[in-house]
């Protein structure tokens, strides 16, 4: 009983609590990128989570076999094999897919909410609680892409889920290709869409708007801010803990005794 | 001797991951690659199809070199085996990188139809020229096209998409290199 | 053709800029562009890698990966090498280059994960098998402008957000909210430069 409710935990904090993009403020390239179309939105996320519970549990099944030292290296192997292998598998059945992700797709390697994931998570929990985890954290990275999407695409392009049919194909059905929404209203409600949401300064900006409503909501329930903490969030680190002595002070002469110090000491 | 052990084991972990991972992928690449590739060349006959709708079959592709550089290109036969016309892959370099395009060009040297293969352009700009109502504007059109924006008609011109004159420059400039190849495909004689 | 790789620099620079056009390198765009300092010696070493990573990868794919027909594993070997490579020259920067390694050496382990780094070493092959013109020589131009092009936009949002620190900022906007709001102004004015490469270049 008591294991049933924390698996229900691990599920249910990617969706709001840790929410990955607007939480934990993860994988911000692709959730700008993407976010200009629904269709490539829900595909972005589907991919990514694929890659997310592939790798949380294979990473997780290796927890034990892998040394500490090189788990980095490890970890990203294990990542980038499943990203091509998803790749792979979209060339060949979701061609249209493949082309609208571009380089974004392959890049999913180095989306910090696979390794970061893999390092805070999968590698010391156990197979099934890290399942779940990439399940909640993916739902939760697709959930967030396809909130900024159906504000960009609607107000950006007058549409909702344009190219639908890209998708959909995979089961067959190719007559649904979207929703015309501002191009279908009568003469004299005419509205021209806001352009500048689709392009690349309407999506910072939508990321900005849709960050403080989850901040206001946060504060609500007396959570602290999303705060991008220069390199916490990132699962590198624990390997570089001198940046974070840079943005503290200017000591950076000074300090490498110190590490050098703590590494011998931890050490013995 | 722990210290040997220290190298040696992370060095076989991440051997044997390594090795298994290519292996996987290796394998993948096995079953989707016949897959791709047969997508790749329907997707290909279906833009001759749609480019050039009088052609029932169509030639190998063939190879043609103007100044230096070469061009592949079809020949599309009607139901009775005459030419019906020509399909050329042209390329122009557009706002986000190379837009290349397929055209048809019936045996009098007039455009029967455009469509995109590679278009990295702006999302709601330049990415519109996917859509027939601006690809459509070429069709019927001979020689050396134009392009007219807000405030300058150009002589036998389509009209731009507004915001995106570059793609729209490009495209044209790549169907006017197609009309030009045509030139040179009759030349050669559609004989092959 | 000198006029070729100029027009690729710029482009990179400015009309394709990597942080504002195609979003790769957002963290650290967002995480260390509070000082100036750290601004440039983060875009100095993300140039550095870039063209590195460039240098070492294009010939792997072009005389190994390709002919063997083994394209699919460009990802995996690519990432590693980055990897490998950054730690290679943060190890060597560190015995004999100390004053350089000073400078740059701290930001250099951030870098593996940096998605600009792998996005211009993947968005080059994907160029390079496009267009036969676009060799070796292309590539490093592509990559020194994108890094160029980081380095100007952290450069520049460094000094806007040194800006906001003194402004009275809505509550509800404090932090995260207003510095993308500032970041997609910064954007804004790079859309200005549409158009301006094809216009010089013809």
């Amino acid at each position: 009983m008591a294991e049933k409710t924390t698996l229900r935990k691990e599920f249910t904090k990617g969706l709001l609590v840790e929410n990955p993009v607007l939480r934990l403020v993860l994988g911000t390239c692709p959730t700008l990128a993407i976010s200009t179309s629904m269709t490539n939105s829900i595909g972005m996320g589907i991919s990514a989570m694929i890659v997310l519970v592939c790798s949380n549990i294979a990473i997780s099944m290796l927890r034990r076999v892998i040394p500490s030292k090189v788990r980095i290296p490890a970890y990203i192997v294990v990542i980038a094999s499943f990203v091509t292998i998803v790749q792979m598998l979209v060339k060949a059945f979701v061609p249209a897919l493949d082309s609208a992700l571009g380089v974004y797709l392959p890049l999913i390697v180095v989306n910090c909410i696979i390794l970061g994931r893999a390092e805070a998570f999968a590698g010391k929990n156990s197979v099934a609680a890290s399942a779940v985890d990439g399940i909640g954290m993916g739902i939760g990275f697709t959930a967030a892409l396809l909130c900024m999407a159906t504000i960009r695409e609607f107000f950006g392009n007058g549409t909702l889920f344009s190219g639908a049919d890209s998708l959909l194909n995979l089961f067959g059905i190719t007559s649904f290709t979207g929703i015309e929404i501002f191009s279908r209203l009568p003469e004299s409600l005419h509205i021209e869409p806001i352009l500048i949401l689709i392009l690349a300064p309407g999506g910072f900006f939508t990321f900005g708007l849709l960050m403080a409503v989850s901040n206001k909501i946060a504060e609500g329930k007396g959570k602290p801010k999303a705060e991008l903490r220069g390199c916490d969030s990132c699962p590198m680190s624990g390997s570089c803990s001198l940046i974070a002595r840079d943005e503290a002070g200017d000591c950076a002469e000074k300090q490498p005794a110190q590490a050098t110090a703590n590494t011998t000491g931890g050490d013995a | 001797m722990k210290n040997l052990k220290e190298i040696i084991v992370p060095t076989v972990v991440l051997f044997v991951i390594c090795l298994v991972a290519t292996f996987l992928l290796a394998l993948t690449d096995k079953v989707t690659a016949p897959k791709i590739e047969t997508l790749t060349a329907e997707t290909e006959k279906k833009s001759r199809a749609e480019v050039l709708p009088d052609a029932d079959t169509f030639s190998n592709a063939k190879t043609l070199s103007v100044d230096g550089k070469q061009y592949s290109y079809y020949i599309g036969y009607d139901e009775n085996g005459n030419i019906a016309g020509y399909t050329f892959t042209t390329s122009a370099k557009g706002y986000g990188g190379d837009v290349v395009l397929m055209t048809g060009v019936d045996t009098s040297g007039t455009v029967t139809g455009v469509t995109t293969l590679v278009l990295n352009e702006t999302a709601g700009l330049g990415m519109n020229a996917q859509k027939e109502s601006f690809r459509n504007q070429y069709i019927g059109k001979s020689g050396v096209i134009g392009v007219s924006t807000v405030g300058n008609k150009a002589e036998n011109g389509i009209d731009a998409m507004t915001g995106a004159t570059i793609t729209s420059r490009a495209v044209t400039n790549a169907v006017n290199l197609a009309l030009e190849l045509y030139a040179n495909a009759k030349e050669v004689g559609g004989n092959g | 053709m000198t006029k070729y790789y100029i027009s690729i620099l710029l482009t990179a620079i400015l009309t394709n800029n990597f942080v504002l056009s195609k979003f790769l390198g957002i963290c650290p765009f967002l995480g260390v562009s509070k000082k100036l300092k750290t601004a440039t010696g983060m875009s100095l070493a993300v140039i550095f890698v870039m063209a590195m990573s460039t240098a070492v990868t294009y010939p792997i794919n072009a005389y190994l990966l390709e002919p063997k027909g083994l394209g699919y594993l460009q990802t995996i070997v690519f990432i590693l090498v980055i990897a490998v490579l950054v730690q290679f020259v943060e190890t060597v920067l560190k015995k004999y280059i100390p004053s350089l390694y000073s400078a740059l050496g701290i930001y250099l382990p951030l870098i593996t994960t940096n998605c600009a780094v792998l996005g211009v070493v993947l968005l080059n092959v994907e160029r390079a098998g496009a267009e036969p013109s676009f060799g070796f020589a292309a590539s490093m131009f592509n990559s020194v402008g994108g890094g160029l092009g980081f380095m100007l936009a952290m450069v520049m949002f460094a000094g806007v957000r040194s800006k906001m620190e003194s402004c009275d900022i809505p509550k509800f906007l404090q932090g995260l909210p207003i510095t993308l709001i500032a970041a997609s102004l910064v954007s804004v004015s790079f859309l200005g430069f549409g158009g301006i490469v094809e216009n010089i270049f013809g």
